[in-house]
């Protein structure tokens, strides 16, 4: 098993990966869309108060300032904070949300911490790594626990969650759960995880007899790592478009531009809508043309 | 109400005509300072004869019952036509994106909810729910059109029953929602639920020709045919600036010639049309200032081009294109510098936003600009070249930030600095600026007055704004003194005069309502009397 173990690894990161990038680019090359930002945009100066660069007369002949800072402090307090989920959740979610999230990031940090300490031969990292992968199983399988439990014993929460999303909580949950029991069980100080691991790497026979739950452990979270880009939990990627590239998006369109051929372009594309007011055959920019307001009503 | 699991969704296809919601008012969000209000009626037996009023006994568009198997197989037939176009990059490439991230990315976490000023003050109704009618489209999309739902069915939430019943009932919940956005705000994920509704809005509009009439029929489609929204036709503006030129000289002994169509003005001002049959005052006000500040302006007396209404935004892209475009096009015929939209919260942000993307090159805003008129207004108070006595002002005062112009297009200080300048009795409500409640007349909701929609409005979604109101004013609610809330934008006004007239603030605590740029002319120093009068009109 730990060979599979092994070569599986090689190919979860390559999943992990392709598909996440695949599926980024997907997203990204669908038609450009209508302006619909929200404010405050962080990325704007006057954001401490929702302001934008339309409170200004004549704001097309004015340079636009740009804070990128104030997009990454955002995003930065989202990602590590989960500051929305905690300021404005009435469910109570946030404490294990949090704890959960931390778990994953911890646990990402920790197999990568493992692999470097491989790789480069770093014994610097041996304590921190045998530190870390606790505090994520425990945190990680806390939360993952509490988020399942909120939900089925909440009526409203239930009520719209699927069992998809049940399986996502309790796949996490097992992920942490496997390694926690592995840890406390079978392996304290991680130097089976470490064998391993450097298996996986340099593709040669562990020194060491690997555990049942330590190679369980792997295996649960390579396939969590090819489980995620196809999932509802690609949402840590996905939050770059909702946000950067759709709520922030507040440029405006210049004659010309890249942006101004675009639409140009979807202008050319052909409506097919069945509504009375649409006159059938003609394209967007047609229809937006016609003097009378096209079709009967 | 204990929601029953896994039932939730599926309430909705339920084959009676038992609403699946009655409005009572014990059950509502309580209003402070007030012991009590008008009860909620029951449509009369005629309406639920002909009508399918099935989701919650109100309805702003009155779908007739079909009335045979065929009619009602159709209904679906044609829905399910539209939701497969709505995902369709050709037909709907204006949100696509937004629609798919929105239907992949919920994390059903609910967040959204407590931020939706429906939901809170329907008195946490499951049906109001920002997440609920997205849930429903989310999983009607997968069940029909993704090889994940045709496969996995319930184990990924696609186990939707549809049905004619939840055809109109979906048509229905949609229009519970002001589109004000305000759950997106505070959304981890940056889904949007206003966007949803919107969509679903669009689905029927643009491929069944179904909306509310007011959006609809005697919406765009009057519009595009007669010239505005309300009717008015070419005549009837005309004959609307004489009134209003007669109406400034008996309010200011002043005579001012109002500039129609001239030719290579700096300024296309173009108002909501609704402001010359109900709030006339208002563009004659804005005559006052610019007159008085020197802005070279002119409106346009061309179909189309004395509206800037544009209820296409609520309901349907091509509409919303179509009015645009002719806005643009009469910007650039006239030879103007730059349009500025007068005080109306969702035509100023349709053209200075969301339809700058439907133009070709030679119509973007970098070449015809378009601008919300408060930033003008500011730039006019702060250069001082007006002389102003905020004394005339010297009532209690708050401010009703419009959706469309601080959520949604970031203005907050321009009119905040102008009140601030000219109300010494200026006080906020909370929440405000960007994070402010929906006045409840948004995405059209205002002027939406079928069967007994308006009833909906005034018990629900006028609501939150009610209570603002009042806990804004709630040191000097003593009826000898008048109060006035300021609300920048047309539809946001017609909510107000709703409410303040539903609930009796008038008669109870003197409160009334009216435009920014009415206060600034009340208080030029050098009119002989004050421009307003601090009175309420209720439209009933
Ligand atoms: S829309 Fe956003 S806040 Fe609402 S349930 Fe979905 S993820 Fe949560
Ligand atoms: S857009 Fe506004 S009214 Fe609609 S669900 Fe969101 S908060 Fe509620």
């Amino acid at each position: 098993m730990e060979v599979v173990v092994s070569y599986l690894a090689w190919v979860a990161v390559a999943v992990f990966v392709l598909v996440g990038l695949y599926r980024m680019l997907r997203y990204a090359s669908l038609p450009v869309f209508l302006r619909w930002e929200l404010y405050p945009v962080p990325t704007e100066p006057r954001h401490h108060y929702g302001g934008s660069y339309m409170e200004e007369v004549d704001f097309v002949k004015k340079a636009r300032h740009h804070t990128r800072i104030g997009g990454l402090i955002d995003m930065a307090s989202e990602v590590f904070l989960l500051k929305k989920l905690k300021d404005y959740n009435q469910f109570g979610l946030w404490p294990f949300s949090f704890l959960m999230h931390w778990g994953i990031y911890l646990l990402f940090l920790w197999f990568l911490l493992l692999a470097v300490e491989a790789r480069l031969k770093l014994g610097v990292f041996t304590g921190l790594v045998n530190f870390l992968g606790p505090v994520a199983f425990i945190s990680g399988a806390f939360g993952s626990l509490g988020l399942i439990l909120k939900r089925v014993g909440n009526d409203k929460l239930g009520s719209y969650t699927t069992p998809e999303d049940y399986f996502n909580l309790i796949f996490l949950g097992a992920v942490f759960g496997s390694g926690l029991i592995a840890w406390s069980y079978a392996d304290l100080t991680f130097d089976c995880t470490r064998a391993l691991i450097k298996q996986a790497l340099f593709f040669e026979a562990s020194p060491l007899p690997v555990p049942f739950w330590v190679w369980l452990h792997l295996l649960l979270f390579e396939l969590f790592l090819i489980y995620l880009p196809f999932s509802k939990l690609f949402h840590y990627a996905i939050k770059y478009l909702t946000f950067d590239k759709i709520l922030w998006d507040d440029a405006f369109k210049v004659k010309d531009s890249p942006l101004d051929r675009k639409i140009a372009k979807q202008l050319s594309y052909i409506v097919s809508w069945a509504g009375p007011h649409i006159v059938p055959g003609k394209t967007w920019l047609e229809e937006a043309q016609l003097t009378d307001g096209g079709g009967e009503k | 109400m204990k929601e029953q699991k896994g039932l939730a969704f599926n309430r909705l296809a339920a084959l009676t005509d038992e609403p699946l919601l009655k409005l009572d008012t014990k059950k509502l969000m309580p209003l402070p300072y007030l012991d009590a209000e008008p009860p909620v009626k029951p449509p009369p037996e005629s309406w639920l004869e002909k009508y399918d009023l099935s989701l919650d006994w109100h309805s702003p568009v009155g779908v007739p019952k079909p009335k045979t198997e065929q009619e009602k197989a159709e209904l679906v037939r044609r829905f399910l036509s539209g939701l497969g176009k709505l995902f369709d990059p050709q037909n709907n490439w204006t949100f696509l994106k937004i629609l798919r991230l929105t239907t992949d990315y919920c994390m059903r976490c609910q967040t959204c909810s407590e931020a939706c000023h429906v939901f809170v003050a329907s008195g946490h109704q499951e049906i109001y729910r920002p997440t609920y009618r997205s849930e429903i489209l989310r999983r009607l999309y997968r069940q029909y059109f993704t090889p994940s739902g045709k496969l996995l069915k319930s184990l990924v939430g696609a186990d939707i029953e549809l049905n004619y019943k939840l055809v109109i009932r979906l048509m229905e919940v949609s229009y519970r929602c002001n589109v004000c956005r305000r759950c997106a705000q505070v959304c981890p994920v940056g889904i949007d639920n206003g966007l949803i509704a919107r969509e679903i809005r669009k689905l029927f509009s643009q491929e069944m020709g179904i909306a509310p009439k007011e959006l609809y029929a005697k919406g765009t489609r009057q519009h595009l045919k007669v010239g505005s929204s309300t009717g008015m036709s070419v005549g009837g503006f005309k004959e609307a600036i004489e009134f209003i030129e007669e109406d400034i000289g008996d309010r200011t002994g002043r005579k001012i010639k109002i500039p129609v169509d001239k030719k290579g003005a700096d300024i296309l001002l173009i108002h909501n049309a609704g402001e010359y049959l109900s709030w006339p005052e208002n563009p004659g006000a804005f005559a006052v200032l610019f007159d008085a500040a020197g802005i070279d302006y002119t409106l346009s007396s061309e179909p189309v081009g004395y509206d800037g209404v544009n209820y296409g935004l609520f309901c349907d892209d091509v509409e919303l294109a179509r009015i645009g475009l002719r806005h643009v096009q009469i910007a650039k015929k006239l030879g103007v510098r730059k349009i500025v939209v007068g005080e109306c919260g969702h035509a100023t942000k349709t053209l200075c936003v969301i339809t700058d993307r439907v133009f070709p090159g030679d119509l973007s805003i970098s070449e015809i600009p378009r601008e919300s008129c408060l930033p003008l207004f500011w730039e006019i108070v702060k250069s001082g070249v007006i002389k102003l006595d905020p004394s005339r002002n010297n009532f209690p005062t708050t401010l009703h930030d419009s959706c469309n112009i601080a959520r949604l297009m970031g203005i907050v200080m321009p009119q905040r600095n102008v009140v601030k300048a000219i109300c010494p009795q200026f006080r906020e409500m909370t929440p405000n600026g960007a994070r402010n409640y929906c006045c409840g007349g948004g995405s059209g909701f205002a002027i939406m007055n079928e069967l007994n929609f308006p009833q909906w409005r005034k018990k629900v979604s006028e609501r939150m704004k009610t209570k603002q109101i009042l806990e804004a004013f709630r040191d000097c609610l003593d009826p000898s003194q008048p109060k006035y809330v300021i609300a920048a934008c047309s539809n946001c006004k017609g909510a107000m005069r709703d409410l303040i007239g539903h609930y009796g603030l008038w008669d109870k605590y003197r409160i009334t309502y009216g435009g920014l740029v009415e206060l600034i002319v009340n208080a030029m120093a050098d009119l002989p009397k004050p421009f307003i009068e601090l009175e309420f009109i209720s439209n009933e």
